[in-house]
């Protein structure tokens, strides 16, 4: 008799990642807001913050049509036009 | 086939999914070749076949790890083409299946099956339709659930992150009754014919049933459903809600008798299921004093008829029907999938 493994791994998909900024300063920042209800107030608290430590700012602000969404195609266009660095959060 | 160790004795294979983490908390049937050609080839698949993919997980559901589940669950082959409509309905984009599979609120995956397949393969409808005793309802569902653990890596307590989750997550399969339906029955009324099978995939985050034995109009029963889908308890306030509503036995006779239709329940529905803001604000869902203004500013549930899907399953007797609170529009959708059954299949009569 044998054993039949049920399971599926995730298909590989090549992922190219962006070059890592060699300094936090004066970076583009984006933020991905996946509507929870405190969401919002703790992403811009974080920019805030980005802001005053390291002199970032917010050059795009993603809403995603709901946290059991991923972020749609233009979106991903824009955050990676106009990003060095993307911030997302939970919320709740 | 994923050969990957051999065993001789039954309950040491048994015991051997378990400990591979392979199960759902309970035994599982152990699949061989034979058993699991003859699942693919009741649903006249290949087994290389893609029935659907979660794109953001990058899983991919390939026929035949859905078949091996499928016997895991404890499948009959001929029920093999309706777990395929279920995996394609969790698959389907209007689904967004990461936040009903992976959210704190512990979706029950409901499935209702419609059209001939459901009286072929003996779907319970009637009594105890939610209950325990019948083997397409239990294994099916259970079927679905297995598939999501081990091909779509929802497993409890990594991407599975229900709080409490509920005991429809082993299984929750039922059919519609259609044989005395004073309506349409649900897939046509989602607009498929009534000669096609289809199954119907709803995220609900509980069951409650709804208890009325004096109501003899719609508006006194239908208000205990208003009453119970509007909970202050219940989620998303701002209105974006699904649910599907389970009418059974004489509270069936009750919409029948006095000429009610579906579109004239939904729109009851969606007009006395509010809550005042005020209500909300003294349960803290929302913040703030009460103002006065807050006792007559309503949230009203749902926003539109379809919103609130309709079956009726279950038995004649009782004053029992049954409330489904789905997770939301904004997150999910309800899917429903037509059932395709090979004509070899269907002809051949073996269900």
């Amino acid at each position: 008799m044998k054993l039949f493994d049920p399971t599926s791994k995730p298909v590989e998909r090549a992922i190219k990642l962006a070059p890592r900024p060699a300094s936090p300063r004066g970076l583009r920042l984006g933020l991905v807001e996946n509507t929870k209800f405190n969401a919002s107030p703790i992403l811009e608290k974080l920019a805030e913050r980005l802001a005053r430590r390291h002199q970032m700012t917010v050059t795009v602000r993603n809403r995603k049509r709901s946290a059991s969404h991923e972020v749609d195609a233009d979106g991903i266009k824009a955050l990676r036009a106009q990003a060095d660095l993307v911030i997302s959060g939970i919320g709740d | 086939m994923s050969e990957i160790d051999e065993a001789t004795d039954p309950a040491a294979l048994i015991e051997a999914y378990y400990d591979a983490g392979w199960t759902d908390g309970l035994p599982v049937v152990p699949p061989s070749d034979a058993s699991i050609a003859a699942m693919l080839a009741a649903a006249g698949l290949e087994g290389h076949e893609e029935l659907g993919a979660i794109t953001g997980r990058n899983a991919v559901v390939v026929a035949e790890k859905a078949a091996i589940n499928a016997v895991m669950a404890g499948c009959r082959p001929e029920y093999m083409p309706v777990v395929v409509a279920a995996v394609k309905s969790l698959c389907a984009p209007a689904f967004a299946y990461h936040g009903p599979a992976s959210s704190t609120g512990g979706s029950a995956m409901a499935l209702v099956v419609n059209g001939p397949i459901a009286r072929r393969l003996g779907i319970n409808s009637g009594n105890n339709a939610f209950g325990q005793g019948h083997r397409p309802n239990a294994t099916i569902g259970r079927a679905v659930r297995l598939i999501m653990m081990n091909v779509m890596n929802t497993r409890p307590g990594l991407l599975d992150r229900a709080t409490l989750g509920n005991p429809g997550k082993y299984s929750f399969c039922f059919a519609e009754h259609e044989e005395d339906h004073p309506w349409e029955p649900l897939h046509v009324s989602r607009g498929l014919r009534r000669e096609d099978s289809a199954v119907t995939l709803i995220a609900s985050n509980s069951l409650y049933q709804v208890y009325n034995h004096l109501a003899a109009a719609p508006e006194p029963l239908l208000s205990c459903f208003a009453d119970a889908l509007g909970n202050v308890g219940t989620p998303n306030l701002l209105g974006f809600n699904e649910t599907l509503i389970v009418f059974a036995g004489e509270h069936a006779e009750v919409l029948q008798k006095a000429g009610w239709r579906r579109r004239d329940v939904q729109r009851f529905l969606i007009e006395h299921t509010r809550r005042s803001v005020a209500d909300y604000k003294r349960g803290a869902r929302l913040p703030g004093e009460v103002a006065p203004a807050d006792e007559t500013t309503w949230r009203y549930r749902f926003e539109r008829p379809e919103d609130i899907l309709i079956a009726f399953a279950g038995g004649r007797a009782g004053s029992w029907s049954a409330c489904l609170p789905g997770w939301g529009t904004k997150w999910t959708r309800s899917v429903t999938t037509r059932i395709d059954v090979p004509s070899a299949v269907s002809q051949g009569g073996n269900a």
